[in-house]
């Protein structure tokens, strides 16, 4: 009953019409910076800081709020229809989103990726409503051995991401770790692989990498093409832009089971929200009935990446409020802000500003509906854009890239990164190497050493930690089922082979027939 | 007739062009400066540049744009900044991490703290701090280094990384109390509190803004800071100094500083208004300390040169010791 006392509350706040006006300019700018490639809700966010010195707290939060997760439904958007990502969480939703375009309907992952979006912004506010606190003290019992084992098993998931040949996707996720090595290693405080230039000493930007390898690549691809590109220009009508019933009757468990591991990876600081879309595409992967469809127009590899992507960013809002420990570069920001207007994030918050709190998770309800009845018609003027013609259209995405880049660092290093890792993205289409498994072993790598290291630390040496710890074990165990599901059929193919034909002649061989 | 005419407007040109080179400097600033953050919006020195820009603007009558620029813990942007044109119109935040020690740590970064850059003036200082978890069984200083000695390589204390100042501050912290500890880098201060209220370190080294919201919230308790004196914002908490540790000094230093050859018109320009803000705006010092930093000023601008290059020479060897 307290709840809804709460959430009643809440709603009380985030309705105001100064609340509800900041909610709707920071959802609308999320949508468009998520759309650009580059310039991503972080430096959006940096942007806007100092004009919420001069709103209230909660006007400003909700609005900075609104661009984070606004950002998320924009980025889905190119990512479907040009496989070029607006921000890193989208990456996964192109993985099947843009085939699906590419074959004549980008209307339904458009508004699925929407209408699943918000059903997972809903689970996900439940669940900060409810749970916060208790959420984010178990966070907190997650150290290093427990990151790393978490790791472990998202690496050995990146087999789900792999369509192709197994072995060169292995290759790709191990490039991807040796990618992720570049720069200050903070267990030794020795760069790696910098070569001297300050620009790598913090690594790879992971956003320049995915524009390069995904977007760049696939428009240098197009362009190589030349004629032989599929056209999508032909006339799309209504029925094409909406979804089917199919479509949704097949979205309905991929979304739940998306939002709860969304939500369950967002509370965890740091590692969480990077790979939740890339773990609810491995899982639906795992318990589809005919997973040789991904990769090729699975909706439900689109709708879990995107319900995940979603309730991970509401949720990664938990241990920020609850305990004041960010999760990411954003949430750093946001704690920033907060701290700039008094308000001090942990556990008092709730009792010391509960008008803050409430109102907050209000007006990320109101913001995902705003988002919701924003982006809906949106779809028909996106796929109205995929029909201009080519030759027009690629120059624009280049230069959009080009500037959207830039615009990350003021760097033109990130300039040449770009143009670099795009012709290498375009090598690897040639040479059917995927670029997703390079991503995952990219943002897993890092965390992987760092954590497997400190936990080295912290034991002496001793490798029996990772089992005595009860969680850990219990991440070890479920990659060790995942090698086992995986390697099953394998092995039992190969045993058909050896013993069954025996078998069934009766006998050694002798001969063909 | 035109050849006259053409010579008198040439000297026209010539005379205000010479009235504007010498009015330039006097008129400083004609439009408007950029404050380069070599740090992401929200961080500490973000926040204090941003509350010194305000008056600072309006005092000079032009506004203070703030140019985020991080990046490599500080050297992305003060490199850029270094590199550019010393007219007074492009300024950066530089401090302890920045412009002494970030040299020490990375000595092949292409810009040297004591030639390429003028410095005008400090603003302020906040100390690094050492934080245990509020339900720690330790209750003081002189506990933890007790439990030290009796278990030596047995406790486990957290960072922001090697190499990091707070590293730094750590192990001046081992070198003066004589202990043996464990030192367990994180990526930042953000995890590296995280672990202290997980439980998985004993204690931390922190930069004080960066425990301050726990502090305040009761989940952490500091048990010694890296000033010489008390800080304001809990001033029950006795400096390292008072509780033994003679000497010991570890700080965050901030001042404003711009590339090397700024003319001194428009340095003395800038100390004196800067100086002045810090020294007598109520309003500013007040959301200094808020925000965990104490007001600091320096009697000339060259008092800076000197603050870097002692504390070049102060962490000089602990950083040859330490870090590779």
């Amino acid at each position: 009953m307290e709840l809804f006392d709460n959430i009643a509350f809440g709603f009380s706040v985030a309705l105001t019409p100064t609340t509800l006006l900041y909610c709707f300019i920071g959802v609308t700018f999320g949508t468009f910076i998520g759309v650009l490639p580059g310039i991503g809700p972080l430096a959006t966010i940096g942007l806007l800081l100092p004009i919420t010195f001069h709103l209230s707290p909660i006007e400003g939060i909700v609005m900075l709020a609104g661009i984070y997760y606004g950002a998320l439904y924009g980025g889905s958007t190119t990512a479907i229809l040009l496989n070029l990502p607006g921000t890193a969480a989208s990456v996964v939703v192109a993985l099947d989103g843009h085939p699906m375009a590419k074959a004549g309907r980008p209307g339904p992952p458009l508004v699925m990726t929407t209408l699943v979006s918000f059903v997972a912004a809903c689970f996900a506010i439940v669940i900060i409503a409810a749970f916060a606190p208790p959420l984010a003290r178990f966070a907190l019992r997650f150290g290093s051995p427990e990151y790393f084992s978490l790791m472990i098993m998202g690496l050995l998931g990146a087999a789900a991401l792999v369509h192709g040949s197994l072995l060169k996707g292995l290759a790709m996720v191990v490039l991807g770790l040796l990618l992720g090595m570049i720069g200050l290693d903070l267990t030794t405080g020795i760069e790696r692989f910098t070569f001297g230039s300050v620009h790598l000493a913090d690594g790879l930007s992971f956003v320049v990498v995915i524009i390069g390898l995904f977007g760049l690549a696939e428009v240098l691809n197009n362009l190589a093409m030349g004629s032989a590109r599929p056209n999508v220009a032909q006339r799309i009508g209504w029925r094409e832009l909406i979804p089917n019933r199919e479509d949704l009757k097949t979205s309905v468990m991929p979304t739940v089971r998306g939002s709860a591991l969304g939500s369950a990876l967002g509370v965890l600081p740091g590692a969480g929200a990077a790979i939740a879309s890339f773990a609810a595409y491995a899982v639906e992967k795992r318990v589809s009935k005919h997973p040789e469809r991904f990769g090729k127009g699975a909706m439900e590899g689109v709708t879990a990446p995107e319900a995940a992507n979603n309730a991970a960013a509401q949720c990664s809002f938990i241990p920020t409020l609850s305990i004041g420990i960010p999760g990411d570069a954003v949430m750093a920001l946001m704690l920033g802000a907060m701290m700039i207007h008094g308000l001090v994030p942990g556990p008092g918050i709730i009792e010391n500003h509960p008008d803050f709190f409430w109102g907050l998770v209000a007006s990320f309800w109101i913001g995902n509906l705003l988002l919701l009845i924003l982006n809906l018609p949106l779809v028909g003027i996106w796929v109205r854009m995929l029909r201009t013609p080519y030759h027009l259209l690629y120059p624009t995405i280049l230069t959009f890239i080009a500037i959207g880049v830039y615009s990350l660092h003021r760097s033109t290093f990130d300039v040449l990164l770009v143009t670099g890792l795009g012709v290498a993205g375009y090598l690897f289409i040639r040479l059917r190497a995927e670029a997703a498994p390079l991503l995952l072993g990219l943002v897993l790598g890092p965390l992987l050493e760092q954590n497997l290291r400190r936990s080295m630390l912290l034991s002496r040496g001793d490798p029996m930690i990772f089992v005595e710890r009860p969680i850990s074990l219990a991440f070890l165990l479920l990659g060790a089922l995942i090698i086992l599901v995986v390697a099953t059929p394998a092995i039992k193919g190969w045993w058909a082979d050896r013993f069954g034909r025996a078998a069934r002649v009766g006998g050694p061989t002798s001969g063909p027939g | 007739m035109r050849l006259s005419r053409l010579a008198s407007g040439l000297a026209a040109v010539a005379v205000a062009g010479a009235l504007g080179i010498g009015s330039a400097n006097a008129d400083y600033p004609t439009q408007s400066i950029t404050l380069v953050v070599p740090f992401g919006a929200g961080g500490t020195n973000d926040i204090i540049g941003r509350i010194l820009a305000e008056p600072l603007g309006e005092r000079l009558g032009q506004s203070i744009v703030i140019d985020n620029r991080p990046g490599a813990g500080g050297r992305v942007g003060t490199l850029h900044a270094s590199q550019q044109a010393p007219d007074g119109y492009t300024l950066t935040m530089s401090s302890s991490g920045t412009n002494a020690i970030g040299k020490l740590v990375h000595p092949d970064i292409d810009y040297e703290p004591l030639e390429d850059f003028t410095y005008i003036g400090l603003i302020a200082e906040t100390p690094y701090v050492l934080a245990v978890r509020d339900d720690s069984e330790f209750e003081s200083l002189d506990q933890l280094i007790e439990t030290a000695e009796e278990r030596p390589g047995e406790l486990n204390f957290g960072t922001a990384g090697v190499g990091s100042a707070t590293h730094l501050a750590a192990e001046l912290f081992l070198d003066l109390a004589e202990v043996d500890m464990v030192h367990i880098p994180y990526d930042g201060s953000g995890p590296a509190s995280a672990a202290l209220l997980g439980g998985e370190v004993d204690f931390i080294f922190s930069s004080f803004p960066g425990v301050i919201s726990h502090v305040q919230s009761g989940e952490a308790r500091l048990l010694g800071v890296g000033t010489l004196e008390r800080v304001p914002q809990v001033p029950d908490v006795p400096t390292m100094d008072e509780q033994g540790l003679e000497g010991y000094e570890a700080t965050l230093w901030i001042s404003i500083a711009g590339p090397a050859g700024i003319p001194d018109e428009i340095v003395e320009k800038l100390y004196a208004e800067i100086t002045d803000i810090v020294e007598n705006d109520e309003d500013t010092r007040n959301r200094f300390v808020e925000n965990g930093a104490a007001p600091l000023t320096s009697e000339r601008p060259e008092d800076v040169i000197d603050l870097v290059q002692q504390t070049m020479d102060r962490w000089g060897p602990i950083v040859e010791r330490t870090v590779d």
